[in-house]
């Protein structure tokens, strides 16, 4: 047996899609940090998964449909891939179901515990502490300002400049310009010699400005730099403004920096507290369903291909119970499932090895049964098998044609059980069936009866069947109809008593005769008259019976000699209506005549066959007298499968006896005061040479009926 | 039992999440988006220069979110197409500009920075900012020498909102609410020669 190359039980490319899902779900994962470089594509990711597994539940659905379909129509193996599949999905889907439900447990608990009032209360407090730190300096630095422009209320504009040089140095600010109310430059200095321009406030600032009369604000400068930006009005004749922008000192700034920071992550994380919880849902939904969806697709596959050779073995196993045993199933892997499709292989193909063995047996068989059936049919033989209750089993064509009844039609009844219905033939039948029943061995009778052809001889010869125990089984009869051949040997017999008889009788006879004819023409005129009278009776009585001998020894001589001397076709319907002209002349007999239409021809030879029709038309007008009715029909029958032409010749005269139906075409029987007795039996006799046969017909109650058949011919 | 109505619990919080992210689909219908109002590209000595006003419509997620220290970026985008007649457009950028709009706590003010050029403007109020960014002003897009006198020429204007700038748990949510749809659509207008 050729075996398969192994697969797995998932291909590759299953394989490779599978580790796309799971890289595709391990970006997702990296993408969720923000600090990672995936984080940038994290919607890309999402997307993918989330259309990874839509095509995923297409594909699990399509599997469910097909399932569900293949089971509705009971096709092989759906009901255990239905089974496998939904023991593995709720395999599966337990455990995975708990671990969502705790993982989504944690997570909710684990983003929760981020997030307490303590920790809420302590960020706020820290960035209010940082404020009103921030705060208390930027007041602080306001009331020096504030102090600051008192030393500027006398100071000539000429003066002004090195008193903001003073003033800042004084104050510590980093720089100090003085405005005036059209916000124009007046004087300004700084800490940094190169700054060309100072900090000029927006629009903004001087809206406030003017509304509250001074203005005091956080200024971020570079990174992590604060600067707290204090203007105040100079109160003179004309007003102006002071800008000091004094620096926080870098610890503060840190500190407020990091305060901030920290308040602005934990105040951000607190915002997207719900947004975090729901996009962790979702990406762990979706990681939870991509996983189960794979499984159960691969597991589609996967029991699919294991249960391959199960529903191979059911359609295999079907196709066998239907009757086909040449089935041999694809071994699809080395595993328990392949032995066993291997042995079911191994079994079909020993049942179908089995099967034509038992085929070619059976054909044999069948040839042989044939052809003893043809024996049988062909044998001349009639030929009944019968069983152990003395019922027929079988009976072969030369039963029917030796009956005239088909025993075939009889099967399964016994012989007495046909007489009911062919009572002419009760005679042999109940002679067998005594003889079956009584038998213990070979046996063997000639049975005689008068049947539906006439007078018939049956050589029958039976024999009890046994099997191999030795038990009676049956039996078997063969008989044959040796009605002809013990004709046959009788018609023999007489002939050579006809040659003995001619050879024996006639040649003494003529010298009888010349002898007795010579005395009389010796002795005639040497002896008186009374003498001579005497003489002359006597020499006339030797002539006369010398004559009557030689007559009756031609007879034998003719019943002895070959009748179908030379053989012609002969139109039978006007060799008849010849003779029936012969005889039409004949007062008081009436003559009637049935012929079938067209030339109804024998190959015979026409003396022999119109001496046939004298002699029985000759009886018949002998048997009905003066007054009669003699009726001759032809027609054509089909026997054996051979065409005959049958001549049946009836009178209405004395009838034959039943004593003499036996004997009357054997020599030397009449029923007529005068006569050889030789008339019938040459009949007989032509009849037979020319191949046909001749009987009495017993059916006829009224006179006497004779049945003669010749074969037809055609051409 | 409890097993189970904490599932149910679960899985009915996880759909009235997706339900309610997906009902501002349906119930809003404001158009939160940022629209150009004006826009105007005139030559200034070789160069064509844009100068627009863009208005800026705030959801209140939006606002929500950069109070909650949630910085917002927005993407000018400049775009010119060259008209081809039958075959088409062809189009290219030739200015992008990068706001990126946060809210510090501790100053209590708004800090907008184009990210571009470094520059960094702190606002007392989220008007001010917006106003800042509402106006662009002279912005200089292509030089005349650049471009085929015998082609016709549309300029292009978007300020797009980045979705994908959004802190990572907002994203997927932000995809999906039109709250935080805060583009404008493409402005298109002849450029004249």
């Amino acid at each position: 047996m050729a075996t398969e190359k192994i697969k797995p039980p998932v291909n590759l490319s299953v394989l490779i899609l599978f580790s796309l899902i799971l890289l595709s779900l391990q970006l997702m994962s990296s993408a969720m940090q923000e600090s990672s470089e995936l984080s940038a594509m994290y919607s890309w990711l999402l997307l993918f998964n989330t259309l990874g597994s839509v095509v995923l539940l297409i594909l699990v659905g399509a599997n469910i449909y097909a399932l569900v379909q293949h089971t509705k129509r009971r096709e092989a193996g759906s009901r255990l891939t239905a089974r496998m599949v939904s023991l593995f999905v709720v395999l599966a889907l337990a455990p995975a179901v708990i671990v969502f439900y705790f993982s989504m447990q944690f997570l909710h608990q684990g983003i929760d515990s981020w997030f307490n009032v303590e920790i809420d209360r302590a960020m706020e407090d820290a960035l209010e502490l940082s404020q009103a730190s921030l705060d208390q300096r930027m007041r602080w630095q306001l009331r020096q300002t504030e102090h600051l422009t008192d030393k500027l209320e006398d100071v000539s504009e000429n003066a002004v400049t090195l008193e903001i040089e003073n003033l800042r140095e004084l104050s510590g600010a980093t720089e100090i310009t003085l405005f005036s109310k059209q916000a124009h430059i007046i004087a300004s200095s700084s800490v940094n010699p190169g700054d060309i321009l100072p900090s000029l406030p927006d629009e903004h600032v001087w809206l406030q400005l003017r509304q509250n009369g001074f203005f005091v604000a956080l200024v971020p400068q570079r990174e992590h730099e604060l600067m707290v930006r204090v203007i105040v009005t100079v109160k003179s004749i004309e007003s102006k403004y002071l800008q000091a922008l004094y620096p926080v000192p870098v610890r503060i700034a840190d500190l407020a920096d990091s305060v901030e920071f920290a308040s602005a992550r934990y105040q951000e994380m607190s915002y997207l507290r719900n947004s975090l919880r729901m996009s962790f849902t979702l990406a762990l939904s979706l990681v939870l369903l991509m996983s189960l969806l794979a499984a159960i697709w691969v597991a589609f596959i996967s029991i699919r291909n294991i249960t391959a050779p199960v529903k191979e073995l059911v359609k295999g196993t079907k196709a066998v119970a239907s009757g086909q045993y040449d089935q041999q199933l694809p071994v699809l892997a080395q595993d328990d499932l392949g032995f066993l499709v291997e042995s079911f292989n191994e079994m079909t193909h020993r049942i179908a090895q089995a099967r034509d063995e038992t085929r070619k047996v059976g054909f044999e068989v069948e040839n042989q049964r044939a052809y003893l059936e043809t024996i049988l049919g062909n044998l001349t033989a009639g030929v009944i098998s019968f069983d152990e209750d003395y019922k027929i089993r079988t009976a072969n064509q030369a039963a029917y044609r030796i009956f005239k009844v088909h025993v075939n039609q009889f099967v399964g009844r016994t012989l007495l059980e046909l007489v009911e219905s062919y009572v002419e033939l009760t005679e042999p039948l109940k002679s067998i069936q005594y003889l079956l029943e009584n038998a213990d061995d070979i046996w063997q009778q000639r049975i005689a009866f008068l049947g539906p052809n006439g007078r018939q001889e049956l050589l029958c010869r039976g024999t009890p069947l046994f099997s191999q125990e030795g038990f009676r089984v049956g039996s078997v009869v063969v008989f044959d109809d040796v009605t002809d051949l013990i004709q046959a040997q009788k018609n023999a017999a007489w002939g050579e008593v006809a040659r003995r008889l001619a050879h024996e009788i006639k040649n003494p006879l003529t010298p009888i005769q010349l002898s007795a004819e010579r005395l009389q023409l010796k002795l005639a005129e040497k002896l008186d008259s009374t003498d001579a009278a005497i003489l002359q009776r006597s020499t006339r009585t030797i002539v006369q019976q010398v004559e009557a001998m030689k007559e009756m020894v031609d007879d034998f001589s003719e019943y002895a000699k070959p009748s179908k001397k030379q053989t012609v076709a002969i139109d039978l319907n006007l060799l008849i209506q010849e003779v029936l002209a012969l005889y039409a002349l004949k007062a008081g007999v009436k003559f009637r005549a049935h012929y079938q239409s067209g030339l109804q021809l024998i190959n015979g030879d026409p003396v022999s066959i119109r001496q046939v029709l004298h002699n029985l038309i000759k009886n018949a007008l002998e048997a009905v007298g003066i007054e009669g009715l003699i009726e001759i029909n032809v027609h054509r029958i089909l026997k054996n499968n051979a065409d005959f032409l049958e001549i049946a010749l009836y009178d209405n005269g004395t009838g034959i006896k039943d004593d003499q139906l036996e004997k009357i075409f054997e020599p030397y029987v009449t029923t007529k005061s005068k006569g050889t007795g030789l008339g019938l039996a040459i009949v007989k006799k032509i009849i037979e040479d020319h191949g046909g046969a001749i009987w009495v017909d017993t059916g006829r109650k009224v006179g006497a009926g004779f049945i003669i058949q010749l074969p037809a011919c055609n051409s | 039992m409890a097993f189970t109505m904490h599932l149910l619990r679960s899985y009915n919080y996880f759909v009235c999440c997706i339900v309610l992210n997906f009902l501002p689909i349906i119930a809003y219908g404001d158009d939160f988006s940022a629209e150009v109002s004006h826009a105007e590209v005139v030559l200034q000595n070789d160069d064509y220069v844009l100068s627009a006003q863009i208005n800026y419509h705030l959801s209140e997620k939006a606002k929500t979110a950069l109070q909650n220290g949630v910085p917002l970026y927005w993407h000018l985008e400049v775009k010119l197409q060259q008209v081809n007649g039958f075959f088409g457009a062809k189009s290219w950028v030739v200015v992008g500009k990068h706001y990126r709009l946060q809210y510090h706590a501790l100053l209590n003010m708004y800090r907008l920075k184009n990210e571009d050029e470094g520059v960094d403007h702190n606002f007392s109020s989220l008007a001010s900012a917006l106003e800042l960014m509402s106006e662009v002003t002279n912005l200089p897009i292509i030089k005349k020498s650049e471009l085929d006198s015998e082609h016709q020429y549309t300029c292009l204007v978007k300020l797009a909102f980045e979705r994908d700038a959004l802190p990572l748990p907002l994203r997927p949510f932000a995809y999906i609410d039109p709250q935080w749809y805060l583009s404008s659509d493409w402005t298109e207008w002849p450029l004249k020669k």
